[in-house]
C-alpha cells in the first residue's frame, strides 16, 4: 500500500473515475472516454496504481466475439480508501492544479517521493 | 492512414515483447483495446500512446543503449589516444602537449565518472532519457575536441593558432593545483560537513580559473566533462525541458554559425570582425530564445514571485547549455574558435537570462482541460 497521499492531476481523474463505481470492471478505452486522457498518459497511470496495489488488474473471463479480450481495472479496497481521502483533498475542480490535461502538479509531486 | 494504424498496431506488439514479462500485458491491453476506439486519427494516437508507455517502461533497454553508448565513447577515446601516439614523432614539442591534452581529457572522462558513481554533483545520471543522450552526446563532443587537436598540430604551422610549446613546469603546476583543490574540497567535506556549498563552489571554481591560466585547454576540457555530468546527474537544477531546449539550440547555433563562418571565410581573414559579430550575437539570440521555451515550459504552480524566478533560473540554465553547446561545436569544427568554450556559457547565461526573465513575465496561456502530448509531461 503507498504511503502517498497526494497525486498528479491526472491521476486524481482516473481515481474519480474508478471510484463513481467501486464495484465494478472498468476497461482502459471506457476510462479514457471518461478522463479524456490519452492512452499514453491513463496507462502509466494505471500501471503505477496497481504497482501501488491501488488499483487490481485482470484479463475479460472468456473470449468475446468480434473482439480481442479487454484487460480490466477497479479500485482494491485499500485503493477505494486511498482514493476517498486523495479526492477529499485535492484542489477544486476546475483551479489550475485540478485539471487532468496540465501537468503542472506531476512534476512538483514526483519529487515529494512515495 | 489504415495502412499506418495497422503498422502502428503490429508494431506495438512486437514492441511489448522488449517489456519485462510483468509489464508485458499492459502494451497488450492498449492494442486489445483499439478496435474499440474510432478509426481515423482517434486509434492512430491510441496506439502511438501505446508505444509511449513501451518507451516508458522499456527501462532496461533505455539502460543498455546508455552503456552501449558509453561504451562506444570509450572506444572514441582510446582510438583518439591512439592516434596522438601514431601521428608525429614523440620528439616533436607540439605532439607531446597534444598527447598531454589528449591523456588530460581521457582521464577526465574516467575520473568524473568514476566520483559520480555515488550520489552527489556528478551522478548518478538521470533516469530520464534526455539526460542519457546528453551526456553520452557531450562525451563523445569532448572526445571529438581530441580529435581537433590532434588535426589542428598536423595542418596548423607553430604561430599563434599553434597549441604552443610544450611546458612540464605548467603541467605539473596544474597537477599539483588540481590535487590541493581535491584535498582541500575532501578535508572541507569531512571536517565542516555542514559547510555552505557556496565554500566548496569557492574552492573549485579558484582552482578552475588558475588552471585556466596555467593550461587553459586541459583546464577548460576539465570543465567541460565535469558541467557534462554536472547538468546531467539526478541533482542537476537543470530540468529535462531546460536541458533538451539548450542542447538542440545550442547544436542549431553552432551549425548556423559554422555555415555563416565558411561562407565568410577568406584567406586574407578579411571577415574576421563580421565573422566574430555574428557568433557572438547568435549565440546571445539563440540562448535568449532557449531560455525563453525553458522558462515557458516550466509548469507553474505555487507562489507567483516564487515561479518568476524559478522560470528565470531555468532560462538562465538553458541559454548557459545552448552557449556551452555552441562553443563545444564551433571548437571541434574551427580549433581557432576555442575561445567559444568560455565565451559562449557566459553568453548564453546571459542571453538565457534575459529570455527566461521576459518569458516569465509573459506567461503562455494555460492549455486547455485535456491530454495532450500522450502524457509526454506527466509523471506519477
Amino acid at each position: 500500500m503507498s504511503r502517498r497521499t497526494a497525486f498528479s492531476a491526472q491521476t486524481l481523474a482516473v481515481l474519480a473515475a474508478l471510484a463513481a463505481e467501486p464495484s465494478a470492471w472498468r476497461h482502459g478505452y471506457d476510462l479514457a472516454r471518461e478522463t479524456g486522457l490519452k492512452s499514453g498518459t491513463l496507462y502509466p497511470i494505471l500501471v503505477r496504481l496497481a504497482d501501488r496495489e491501488i488499483v487490481q488488474a485482470c484479463w475479460e473471463d472468456g473470449q468475446p466475439a468480434g473482439r480481442p479480450r479487454r484487460h480490466l481495472y477497479r479500485l482494491t479496497i485499500e485503493g477505494l480508501a486511498a482514493a476517498t481521502a486523495a479526492l477529499a483533498a485535492a484542489p477544486a475542480p476546475g483551479t489550475r492544479a485540478a485539471r487532468p490535461g496540465r501537468a503542472a502538479a506531476p512534476r512538483r509531486l514526483a519529487r515529494e517521493g512515495p | 492512414m489504415e495502412h499506418l494504424i495497422r503498422m502502428l498496431a503490429v508494431t506495438l506488439r512486437k514492441a511489448a515483447r522488449l517489456l519485462p514479462p510483468g509489464r508485458r500485458e499492459w502494451a497488450e491491453a492498449v492494442a486489445a483495446e483499439a478496435g474499440q476506439v474510432p478509426p481515423g486519427w482517434p486509434r492512430l494516437r491510441w496506439l502511438a500512446g501505446g508505444l509511449w508507455l513501451v518507451a516508458g517502461e522499456a527501462t532496461m533497454m533505455r539502460k543498455m543503449v546508455y552503456w552501449l553508448g558509453t561504451g562506444a565513447v570509450a572506444a572514441a577515446a582510446a582510438w583518439v589516444v591512439w592516434l596522438s601516439w601514431r601521428t608525429s614523432p614523440a620528439a616533436d614539442a607540439q605532439t607531446v602537449t597534444d598527447r598531454v591534452r589528449v591523456l588530460v581529457g581521457v582521464a577526465a572522462l574516467v575520473v568524473v565518472p568514476w566520483v559520480g558513481r555515488r550520489r552527489g554533483w556528478f551522478g548518478p545520471v538521470g533516469s530520464s532519457l534526455t539526460a542519457r543522450l546528453v551526456r553520452v552526446a557531450g562525451c563523445a563532443g569532448v572526445c571529438g575536441l581530441g580529435l581537433t587537436v590532434l588535426r589542428m598540430d598536423s595542418h596548423l604551422a607553430p604561430g599563434p593558432h599553434g597549441p604552443g610549446p610544450f611546458s612540464l613546469t605548467h603541467e605539473i603546476a596544474a597537477l599539483v593545483l588540481l590535487g590541493i583543490a581535491a584535498a582541500a574540497l575532501v578535508v572541507v567535506k569531512v571536517r565542516w560537513p555542514d559547510a555552505d556549498p557556496s565554500v566548496l563552489w569557492g574552492i573549485a571554481g579558484t582552482a578552475g580559473l588558475l588552471m585556466l591560466f596555467v593550461v587553459p585547454l586541459q583546464a577548460l576540457v576539465i570543465g567541460y566533462v565535469a558541467g557534462i555530468f554536472a547538468v546531467t546527474s539526478r541533482r542537476s537544477p537543470v530540468a529535462d525541458a531546460s536541458l533538451a531546449i539548450g542542447v538542440l539550440t545550442g547544436l542549431a547555433a553552432g551549425l548556423a554559425i559554422a555555415l555563416a563562418v565558411y561562407e565568410l571565410n577568406t584567406p586574407t581573414d578579411r571577415y574576421v570582425d563580421l565573422m566574430l559579430l555574428i557568433t557572438f550575437i547568435a549565440t546571445l539570440l539563440f540562448a535568449a530564445l532557449a531560455g525563453a521555451a525553458a522558462a515557458w515550459l516550466l509548469p507553474g504552480t505555487g507562489e507567483s514571485q516564487a515561479v518568476r524566478m524559478a522560470r528565470t533560473q531555468q532560462g538562465l540554465l538553458a541559454g548557459s547549455v545552448a552557449g556551452a553547446v555552441c562553443g563545444l561545436l564551433l571548437t571541434n569544427f574551427f580549433v581557432v574558435a576555442v575561445f567559444m568554450l568560455i565565451v559562449g556559457p557566459v553568453l548564453g547565461a546571459g542571453g538565457g537570462a534575459i529570455g527566461g526573465a521576459v518569458a516569465a513575465d509573459h506567461p503562455l496561456r494555460s492549455l486547455p482541460v485535456r491530454s495532450w502530448a500522450a502524457g509526454l509531461f506527466v509523471r506519477f
